[in-house]
């Protein structure tokens, strides 16, 4: 009976652990190129499902068109925050990018509370995910395996187009030497603004995917998630895009191995990731795939 | 070691690269050193390493008979090694008298609890370490621009503001790091006398950095030259100009290079 | 200007400020009382925050846990055991801290003493990196806090928090630890401590390279700032009278970041002016979040738009005018006198 109990977490882990990957590869990738840790990226995971319900109650779509507009859009809020937020930014000192993050993060997540209210609204989680596949004494939601399906097929569409492309040549020459990028005609701004889109679409992607989960959104429902997802992208090692998936997965499976196997500490939960922090960066700062020695 | 300051056999490697091979070098008390070199011949690495801003791979690095090799900067500092930067590194923001006053900060005696609280022990303290601040300005005739920004100072002047503070630190060794890089030949003349009076007046050791070879051969009394890494002739300025390992080093061109 | 006139302008401010004090505590209402009594508090917060992030140069993220550690240590010293136990029904508070019961000033030094004996704890991990990475760790620190208030039943109350604090804070006691901050804290600033903070900020190779050594340095910065903010804990503590671990959140740490950052990065009398302006502007602004009645139009109150509009500014100083109001030069008298010099000079004689 306990190694059922132990398997059904394991899988858990790592159905949240692929969420939290799609949403560190968004904060690595941004900070592999800007060196920037964009503290707003979070908040794009709530944007997409309010999105999504804005535009099936308007718009009365079926979700499998919705949920992909709103993915794209929140990718293009993205762009935007990288325009608006950061472009301005590019020749001044680091500690005016990261308070600027800080703004723009707050900004996000009250400027949502202003047009959708406090109350958390309720997702529509669609049929197609609302099975539950029953395995011995095993229960698992179809959404939870899912998850881990979908965000290896979005990895690996991302690791072809970082790797097996002109552009992600590009991107990876940006995140190397952004002057000498520069110096050989590629357009910087291109590179930076497909940069974000991707990371915001993936995390947007993640946030659709939390919403099924956990279907209660409200304003700041990406704030604790993004930072893990950060967390999780420190771990893999800031700056390399298959260390924040192996990050995140890792880190999902921690988190519920941890509550599963010591429940008198589950209210420990979110402090046990913040020292998963302290740790890294007090003794292997460069993480597991440690491509970028600490700055 | 009786050597005042010894290196033996350092050498620091980067992955695989060697940027410093095999180095050894002994400093007397008021020698005037110059070390020279083409462009990446590992002497600003060298410097870095005496500094403790870098560690050594290997070898050792003794000053007035202790073994400093991995010491912490701040330490060397305060054991009598100050250096300047190949881009200068003043405290932009601060003024000219506040660059030069931070180089007393080592030898403060009173606790950060007297600064607060305003006693008289403290405020003696202050006013002798602006004094002397003063004094070393006057020398440098810099005493006038004491309340400019430092990153207002025209260039020549931010070089001579960088030995300044430097030289307040009151060291025994000081390692100056391409002192005459951008400026002009009269410039160049003025600092050549400062470097030789400041040697005369303190009886500190000096080891410098340059590629002006009329520079390093009118001041130092002993050169060492290096490429890719290695040592490869020492001697007085006469040797040296006719060394053809170091001939050779430059390219075939004679000991007159125009100044970098 | 000489430091004797200087001793005397500080003087006649003073006496000014107190005077003014006194005549709000006679005849001002409870509500003007409150704002000013807040503001001396969050002077204290914003100079101390300062010295860490304007003139060390790091961004400290993480004072919302210095001043939540303040605000529980002094509740849980200045509460009678009789107090303690009508709060702590889930759990009992565990001993000695039970039955201890101590004088408020005593409670506010020992508030100052826990937060820098946590700052002294967390700066191993936390000096030994810059940039972004101790922003993150710092931040770190300020939710684990958080998490281990809300977890600690036995020695917090948990989310329940602490009820039926004595209003000990008043003018005189906020303000009192306001003036002493600047003071003290200035002092530091103007000293060659300080000279070694700026240099430390400027170029940190360079500064180590003259002898500075700046872990040693950034410790005392950062242990007398979380002093003085748990410090002002404890005075929150009692002013709003129920503390729990919601009101020491990142948003306590965001409101201090544009306090900071809109006064100027780095000098202490921006810092000064952007408590006042937030705190007096933050009640202002309370209005938007009220319905208003405009002759027959009733405007609804909209909550949370008072987040965006701070937001907002703090966006668009950090875009547009980065320095701040003051940037890193200071209101002293010395500037005072220049321009008034200044202005005299340009008169058109007679």
């Amino acid at each position: 009976m306990r190694t059922t109990l132990l398997l059904q977490q394991l899988i858990n882990g790592v159905s949240l652990g692929s969420l939290y990957a799609l949403i560190a590869i968004g904060y690595t990738m941004v900070y592999g190129i800007l060196r920037l840790i964009n503290f707003a990226h979070g908040d794009l995971l709530m944007v997409s499902p309010y999105a999504a319900i804005y535009g099936i109650a308007l718009f009365s779509l079926p979700w499998f068109l919705t949920f992909p507009l709103a993915i794209i859009s929140t990718g293009a809020i993205g762009i935007l925050l990288d325009r608006a937020a950061y472009k301005p930014l590019r020749q001044a000192p680091r500690i005016s990018l990261l308070i600027s993050a800080i703004g723009a993060s707050f900004l996000m997540e009250n400027l949502a509370l202003v047009i959708v209210g406090g109350v958390p609204k309720p997702f529509p989680r669609p049929d197609f995910f609302n099975h539950v596949i029953r395995a011995g004494h095993l229960h698992i939601q179809v959404l939870t395996i899912y998850s881990p399906l979908i965000t290896l097929v979005l990895v690996f569409g991302l690791l072809y187009i970082v790797f097996k492309t002109r552009v992600g040549k590009a991107m990876r020459a940006a995140s190397w030497d952004f002057e000498a990028t520069r110096l050989m005609g590629i357009n910087l701004d291109s590179i930076i603004a497909l940069t974000f889109l991707l990371g915001s679409s993936l995390a947007a992607a993640g946030g659709i995917m939390w919403a099924m989960k956990y279907p209660q959104i409200n304003p700041f429902m990406g704030v604790i998630p993004g930072l893990k997802a950060f967390i999780a992208a420190v771990l893999g090692g800031i700056g390399n895009i298959v260390g924040a998936v192996i990050g995140g997965f890792l880190l999902g499976v921690f988190e519920i191995l941890i509550v599963a196997l010591l429940p008198g500490l589950a209210d420990y939960r979110d402090a046990f990731a913040f020292l998963l922090l302290i740790g890294i960066l007090l003794f292997r700062p460069t993480g597991i795939m440690g491509e970028r020695s600490a700055h | 070691m009786n050597s005042f300051f010894r290196m033996r056999r350092v050498t620091k490697e980067f992955g695989g690269l060697k940027a410093v091979s095999d180095f050894s070098l002994a400093i007397e008390r008021s020698e005037l050193v110059g070390l020279i070199g083409p462009n990446g011949a590992g002497k600003t690495t060298v410097f870095n390493m005496i500094t403790g801003r870098l560690r050594p791979t290997m070898g050792d690095i003794f000053w007035k008979g202790k073994n400093i090799t991995r010491l912490h900067t701040h330490l060397i500092a305060a054991g009598g090694i100050a250096r300047t930067f190949q881009n200068i590194k003043l405290f932009g923001d601060m003024s000219v008298l506040e660059n030069v006053m931070v180089s007393f900060h080592s030898s403060i005696d009173s606790w950060f609890l007297s600064a607060m609280l305003g006693l008289p022990k403290h405020r003696r303290e202050e006013k002798r370490i602006r004094e002397q601040s003063i004094a070393y300005l006057e020398e440098a005739g810099l005493a006038h621009l004491c309340f400019e920004k430092a990153q207002n100072l025209p260039y020549g002047l931010q070089r001579k503001l960088e030995i300044t503070r430097a030289l307040a630190t009151g060291p025994d060794l000081l390692l100056l790091d391409e002192p005459a890089a951008g400026m002009n030949p009269m410039e160049k003349i003025e600092l050549a006398s400062f470097v030789t009076q400041v040697r005369e007046r303190r009886g500190i050791a000096i080891l410098l950095i340059e590629h002006d070879m009329k520079f390093v051969m009118s001041i130092c009394e002993r050169i060492k030259v290096m490429d890719y890494g290695l040592s490869i002739a020492e001697g007085s300025p006469d040797q040296i100009r006719s060394d053809p390992e170091v001939i050779r080093a430059y390219l075939g061109g004679p000991g007159d290079t125009a100044s970098g | 200007m000489s430091a004797k006139w200087k001793f005397c302008l500080n003087i006649a401010a003073l006496s000014a400020l107190f005077g003014l004090l006194y005549l709000f505590s006679r005849y001002g209402s409870g509500y003007q009382i409150r704002i000013l009594t807040n503001i001396a508090i969050f002077i204290t917060l914003a100079v101390s925050y300062n010295l860490v992030n304007g003139v060390c140069g790091l961004l400290h993220l993480g004072p919302n846990g210095f001043i939540a550690v303040g605000a529980y240590t002094s509740a849980l010293l200045s509460m009678t055991p009789a107090e303690k136990e009508l709060n702590f029904i889930l759990e009992h508070l565990v001993w000695p801290i039970s039955v201890i019961h101590v004088p408020f000033l005593v409670s506010l030094i020992a508030a100052g003493a826990v937060a820098a004996l946590f700052a002294f704890v967390i700066s191993f991990p936390v000096l030994r990196v810059r940039g972004d990475y101790l922003a993150i760790v710092t931040f770190g620190f300020g939710e684990v806090v958080r998490v281990l208030c809300n977890a600690c039943q036995s020695v917090t109350n948990g989310p329940l928090g602490l009820k039926g604090l004595h209003p000990y804070t008043n003018l005189w006691w906020s303000w009192g630890v306001a003036v002493l901050a600047v003071i003290v804290i200035q002092r530091l600033i103007d000293s060659n401590y300080g000279l070694a903070m700026k240099a430390i900020r400027e170029d940190e190779t360079a500064a180590m390279a003259m002898g500075v050594d700046p872990s040693r340095r950034l410790l005392v910065a950062f242990m007398v700032s979380a002093f003085f903010s748990g410090v002002a804990g404890g005075l929150l503590a009692h002013l709003i009278t129920t503390i729990s671990p919601g009101v020491f959140t990142f948003v306590l740490t965001f409101n201090l970041l544009i306090m900071i950052v809109v006064g100027g990065l780095g000098s202490t009398t921006g810092a000064i002016i952007g408590a006042v302006l937030f705190t007096w502007g933050g009640e202002a602004l309370r209005i938007v979040e009220r319905p208003m009645d405009i002759g027959i139009f009733t405007i609804p109150g909209i909550p949370g738009m008072r987040m965006v509009i701070f937001s907002l500014i703090l966006m668009l100083v950090i875009l547009f005018a980065r320095n701040g109001i003051l940037g890193r030069w200071e209101l002293n008298w010395d500037f005072l006198a220049s321009k008034f010099a200044r202005l005299r000079r340009t008169d058109t004689p007679l």
